[in-house]
């Protein structure tokens, strides 16, 4: 099947986002569950409350089919990166960005040693602690992995590592002056790692609520009951920290944009022209050069990018050339993002406030129930802001160093191939979800008397 | 000595060993299903370290020949993808069937079915990428290219059965099932014929004297089960997995130096300075992390019966 380059080029791109936006379903709940099991066996060792271990017990099932296809599907991103971008891998791999995925694997081996043993020999540990520790473990690997491959996302937002002017004019063809750990800590890396790390847990803890809200609304045994509230008792107090966490770490992220990727900030803001005290804006378009419709909030960009107001000049479309402009469908991603997180805090502020007046949010029938909306709308956000940081820094698959298009392979022999994983995936995400609930439901042997 | 080489190699070798002894236990769950706790009791903890083996072979090979990404992009995708798929299959099968409970149609035996179909053809997979690799059929490096039309010569198809023989023959060995001892040396030396045969079909520059290392340690193996006095020596999973890893890491003269049918200089395309020193000192940190979780496995395997928390 021929298939000009163009179009294959726009296939490659929505085969990855396909591929890496059903990855990232996966691992966040894995995330999520993984952080769930190790505190509900850590209550049951201090309460004796055997509801915790039980569920302790049914989850870390769950958590190894979590495993199972989340690092298979992990294995998939990794190959497809060399054969979807073997331009960009062989950058990746010439500099120290690929210490960060070598790195990775020992979280991975780390990771699943720990959870063979914490799953499979549950009952050889002489001290219920020691067990405990082994999930620390699993939680280290998998959060590990998480930050190694996000370190990896901000190298491509922000490279260092390499002479940068050499490799260009040498035509992509010699990399020098590699420093193989600088990849470690780029100048986003920091802010990055933190918020990504608390919006994925948020997202996964939303989403693993939301099945035990549903279940804890629909069901009508009270064993069942108390175990549901328990874990949402846990997931909410989860929820709570990390949403702070997400909204103090998102505006770190506005202000490294600021100073690293100002380019990336103008078009998420909608800054047609530079200035000091420009307005946040929501919902608005840029036509022909302007800003027009939406709403505007006078003074609030450097406020919550830099926790000031009037001093800092931001960045505007017409500094750069049209030509490196990022989609500016990004605008909208972006306060999407803004606008659902905000309303995700309210939601979390409401079960905060019920919970410190003794309201026993996890039990109200109201909450819960706007718990599984909110879940959607958690992972649409979730997704929505891995969409504005990918579209965000496009035309560049690394930031001012090498554009998609340069480091692709267009072959058109990739098309069907590339359909059959795309009908794979659509096939194996709700499969495995399914499967969550099947095998979490199917072991009620377990329910405490 | 290329010693990024002999890592990465290292790597494969003890990922090519843990797929061979589950491809090994997923024939038995297809031909053999009523006696397939033998086989689940072992595959069941293992199959995740067995895709964590695969992933440090894949990272390992982009760390060391970062100029080989684009030559075997252009080349393998298409099967690559294939791969994959089949990949995430046998993942999410055996995940699934690990804690199934019958409701409907659907049960453990049809997963793990799945999970061992999908792992049968993912090794048919990779040995046709195997053979690729070592000699060269199918692969047009000038246009960036693989046909699978052109790789299905003699070399390629008596490699493939040569290497299922072998499969076949040593299987009995690992999940002990004396019932089938007598054909283990004849299958095992049958494979073997085969296996070299093929080296010589591809290339016969392939066939060095050191080649004699591989072939005698197999039928050493074969040999030790065959007599019920030495039997339990080979019988031990993990004295077979570390005699299966030697093995496939004393075939590297079959892609080194050269690969691709003598096409690709091994050495010419290895990553070097800097890069190599961060290879090394990662492969150090990464090696000693790995060595104290395996410690702790075999401290805590060594106690007591395994199986699922239930």
């Amino acid at each position: 099947m021929a298939v000009d380059a163009v179009s294959m080029l726009s296939f490659i791109r929505f085969l990855f986002a396909f591929t890496i936006g059903s990855h990232i379903l996966l691992v966040s709940t894995s995330i999520a569950l993984v952080f769930l099991i190790s505190i509900s066996e850590f209550l049951f060792i201090r309460k004796h409350d055997p509801v915790y271990e039980a569920l302790a017990r049914k989850l870390s099932r769950v958590f190894v089919i979590s495993f199972g296809v989340g690092t298979a599907s992990g294995i998939v991103m990794a190959v497809e990166l060399v054969g979807l971008f073997p331009s960009f891998m062989t950058l990746v791999a010439s500099t120290g960005a690929i210490v960060l995925l070598y790195a990775e694997v020992s979280a991975f081996f780390v990771e699943v040693l720990a959870l063979v043993l914490y799953v499979y020999y549950w009952n050889s540990f002489r001290g219920r602690y020691s067990h405990w520790v082994v999930s620390l473990f699993v939680v280290t690997g998998t959060l590990a992995s998480a930050v190694l491959i996000t370190m990896l996302n901000a190298w491509m937002n922000t490279p260092n590592g390499f002479d940068v002017s050499a490799f260009i004019s040498s035509g992509f063809k010699t990399v020098t002056g590699v420093e193989p750990f600088a990849a470690f800590l780029t100048h986003s890396t920091v802010s990055q790692v933190f918020h990504v790390l608390a919006t994925t847990v948020f997202a996964g803890t939303m989403v693993i609520g939301a099945y035990f809200a549903y279940w804890h609304v629909r069901s009508r045994d009270a064993g069942e009951r108390a175990m549901y509230s328990r874990a949402l008792k846990i997931l909410g107090a989860i929820a709570i920290v990390t949403i702070v966490l997400a909204g103090i770490s998102g505006s770190e992220e506005m202000g490294t944009l600021l100073v690293n990727q100002p380019l990336k900030y103008a078009a998420l803001d909608g800054n047609t022209v530079p200035g000091n005290n420009l307005p946040d804006r929501f919902f608005g378009s840029v036509v022909n050069g302007s800003y027009v419709g939406g709403i505007a909030i006078p003074g609030m960009q450097a406020l919550l990018a830099k926790f000031e107001t009037g001093f800092t000049a931001l960045p505007g479309l017409s500094q750069f050339p049209a030509s490196t402009w990022p989609p500016l469908l990004v605008m909208t991603t972006f306060n999407i993002m803004t606008v659902g997180g905000l309303a995700l805090g309210l939601f979390m502020f409401v079960f905060f406030v019920s919970f410190i007046r003794k309201r026993r949010p996890y039990e109200s029938r109201r909450l819960l129930y706007t718990w599984i909306p909110a879940a959607v709308l958690a992972m649409l956000v979730y997704e929505l802001g891995w969409a504005t940081d990918e579209v965000g820094r496009q035309p560049w698959i690394v930031y001012n160093v090498m554009t998609v298009a340069q480091a692709a392979n267009t072959s058109s022999a990739l098309l069907v191939p590339g359909i059959a994983i795309v009908l794979f995936y659509l096939a194996v995400v709700p499969v495995t979800f399914y499967f969550y609930s099947r095998v979490f439901q199917g072991s009620n042997k377990e329910k405490p008397a | 000595m290329n010693g990024i080489f002999e890592v990465n190699y290292a790597a494969f070798s003890v990922f090519a060993a843990l797929l061979v002894t589950e491809i090994m236990g997923a024939v038995g769950l297809l031909i053999a299903w009523p006696s397939r706790s033998k086989v689940l009791d072992y595959i069941v903890p293992v199959w995740e370290v067995t895709g964590t083996f695969g992933a440090l072979w894949v990272v390992t090979g982009d760390f060391a020949y970062p100029g080989l990404l684009v030559p075997v992009s252009e080349i393998f995708t298409p099967l690559l993808i294939v791969f994959l798929i089949l990949w995430v299959a046998r993942g999410a099968s055996i995940a699934f069937a690990e804690f199934i409970t019958k409701r409907g149609w659907l049960d453990e035996e049809k997963l793990f079915k799945a999970y061992a179909l999908a792992t049968v053809v993912l090794g048919l997979v990779v040995l046709v990428l195997l053979s690729a690799l070592v000699g060269g059929q199918g692969v047009n490096l000038a246009s960036g290219s693989f046909s699978i039309i052109s790789w299905a010569t003699a070399g390629s198809v008596v490699f493939v059965i040569g290497t299922l023989l072998l499969a076949v023959g040593l299987a009995p060995i690992f999940f002990d099932l004396t019932a089938l001892r007598n054909l283990v040396l004849p299958l095992t030396a049958l494979g073997v014929v085969l296996s070299v045969l093929s080296y010589w079909l591809m290339s016969s520059g392939l066939l060095t004297s050191w080649m004699a290392v591989p072939v005698l340690l197999t039928l050493a193996v074969g040999g030790l089960y065959a007599w019920p006095r030495t039997s339990k020596i080979v019988t031990n999973k993990a004295v077979f997995l570390l005699v299966l890893s030697v093995i496939i890491f004393s075939l590297q003269p079959l892609v080194y130096p050269k690969a691709i049918g003598q096409a690709l200089p091994i050495d010419a395309v290895t990553t070097t300075g800097a890069m190599a020193d961060a290879f090394f000192s990662i492969t150090l940190v990464g090696g000693l992390l790995l060595a104290l979780m395996l410690s702790l496995y075999m401290v805590v395997a060594a106690r007591g019966p395994s199986g699922p928390s239930v």
